[in-house]
């Protein structure tokens, strides 16, 4: 546990402070404040359901708060959340504000400061077969983002074209791998350039549909996501995309999780405009990638030439192989963990 | 003789001068009921063009123009910032009656801003709008009550200052 927190100089054990900690109800924060003295990073979830045991999740295994506040690794007698302790944290987590992010709990999630994502389930209400909102929330998953500088190292010199291009790139990733974090920092080594391969900045647009990959504060980046990068905060993708490169004019365009309805006309609409993309999709390996339909119109338009396919055999961001858009071959097939 | 002609013009000039401060004072509660009914107004537009958290919409709003009636709003962000852990309602709430004293408005009116924080921030964008429309309907009324009452007092502390100027004059010559 130790070991791992060293090998990934992250920021997750101040946001947790900064940001986590502020949102949940005073009994569930101070109850994790003080079992994390013993130390849990990097923390990757942490879930709370209405009358159920509070679990904390990190890579290796989940744990518990027993009686005494220390981890424990099993849960009877451990600290409960309250249906109360999650109205509370929930409206702490919108601010007072729910109206404000009524979209988003539409889409079941809210995004809080400093780009965590909190997943919500309770009792949906709906309108004309529509989602209006979810009442009675009675789970919340806060999963923790972890920005991890230079976990991109090892696959970026597959990604480069010469010192000032880069292959069109889809990211193929389980959930829980580190999809995200990976398209972080690519975005941020794409925009503030890499000297070790010769790399030169170039303008990089995001499309953060969820707010997950720049975490923006009123309009500004939490995270470190390059120097000459834009960012297009809450805008759909298939929106988002043409509109940045009518306004911005990006020589990259990078989004997460691709693969709904108009999707392929903007990734279309991208590519038309001479313009890179780097994305990604949920998904264990390219056949199985195959059978969801605007995906699969993507490959065989060979839009992509480059595919990276990450597992987590070594931990999160296990590099598992790169494969040519082109002849579909594999590149390279080594289990290296990229983190 | 002279002295007593002086006195009086300074009797009946003081007291005149009462009545016109007291029928000043009648017009600012219409006045500050009608900066308020602006002040929701531009809450509502913070709130559904904007999408701004709560203590983004009230910070803004206090700082437009520097009314008596902005300090609750300003009150109202400063409670949330300082205690995470308040619901809206509460913060808005005691936000309205420390404010109270320094407006010229009466138990009525605070009893009206008081029910716009039972649902503050609370719902979705409509039902925060439909709300914040009751409230400035409520307020118009009130507005509609002291415009009434201000015409009937303005006049009257008015020529009343003015008169019992000169009824002491009468009583004390």
């Amino acid at each position: 546990m130790r070991n791992s927190a060293e090998n990934s100089p992250n920021s997750s054990a101040s946001s947790l402070k900064k940001h986590i900690l502020p949102v949940l109800s005073k009994r569930v924060g101070s109850a994790i404040e003080g079992a994390l003295i013993y130390g849990l990073e990097p923390l990757e979830e942490i879930r709370l359901r209405a009358e159920k045991p509070l679990i904390l999740q990190n890579y290796y295994k989940e744990w518990f708060i027993g009686a005494d506040g220390l981890l424990s690794s099993k849960p009877s007698g451990s600290f409960l959340v309250s249906q109360e302790d999650i109205r509370l944290s929930l409206e702490m987590m919108s601010e007072n504000s729910i109206y404000a992010y009524q979209d988003e709990i539409r889409n079941g999630y809210i995004t809080i400061k400093g780009g965590h994502r909190v997943g919500l389930s309770g009792r949906v209400v709906l309108e004309g077969g529509a989602v209006r909102n979810i009442k009675d929330i009675s789970g919340l998953n806060i999963r923790l983002s972890n920005q991890i500088p230079g976990c991109s190292f090892k696959l970026l010199p597959y990604l480069f074209r010469n010192s000032s291009d880069i292959y069109n790139t889809l990211i193929i990733s389980p959930p829980q791998c580190g999809k995200t974090t990976i398209l972080r920092d690519i975005a941020k080594t794409l925009g503030t350039g890499a000297s070790e391969y010769g790399f030169k900045g170039v303008k990089v647009g995001i499309i953060d549909e969820r707010s997950e990959l720049a975490a923006c504060m009123k309009g500004i980046p939490q995270n470190d996501v390059g120097i000459r990068t834009d960012v297009l905060d809450g805008c759909p993708k298939n929106i988002g995309m043409p509109m940045m490169i009518r306004s911005m004019s990006p020589a990259v365009i990078i989004t997460d999780e691709i693969g709904n309805d108009g999707d392929r006309e903007a990734v279309q609409c991208v590519l038309n405009a001479g313009v890179r993309i780097v994305t990604s999709a949920h998904g264990y390996n390219i056949s199985e990638l195959k059978s969801r339909r605007e995906v699969l119109k993507l490959i065989e338009d060979k839009v992509f030439e480059r595919y990276v396919v990450l597992g987590n055999r070594n931990g999160p961001g296990t590099l598992v192989e790169v494969i040519d858009g082109s002849t579909m071959k594999p590149i390279t097939g080594a289990g290296v963990n990229a983190f | 003789m002279l002295f007593k002609i002086v006195g009086s013009l300074v009797v009946i000039l003081s007291c005149s001068f009462l009545g016109f401060i007291l029928s000043r004072d009648c017009s600012r509660r219409p006045q500050q009921l009608r900066e308020l009914q602006t002040q929701l107004q531009m809450f509502e537009n913070q709130i559904s063009y904007l999408s701004d958290v709560l203590i983004e919409a009230f910070e803004r709003v206090s700082r437009v123009g520097n009314s008596e009636t902005g300090l609750i709003f300003g009150k109202a962000a400063e409670i949330l910032r300082d205690n995470g852990a308040q619901s809206a309602e509460n913060a808005w709430e005691q936000a309205v009656r420390q404010c109270m004293r320094r407006t010229a408005l009466n138990r009525e009116d605070e009893e009206v801003l008081v029910g716009f924080g039972k649902m503050l921030g609370s719902t979705e964008l409509d039902g925060q709008i439909k709300n914040i429309r009751l409230t400035m309907e409520a307020l118009r009324m009130q507005e509609k009550k002291a415009e009434e009452s201000r015409n009937k007092n303005e006049t009257m502390y008015k020529s009343l200052g003015i008169l019992g100027g000169i009824a002491v004059v009468i009583v004390l010559l």
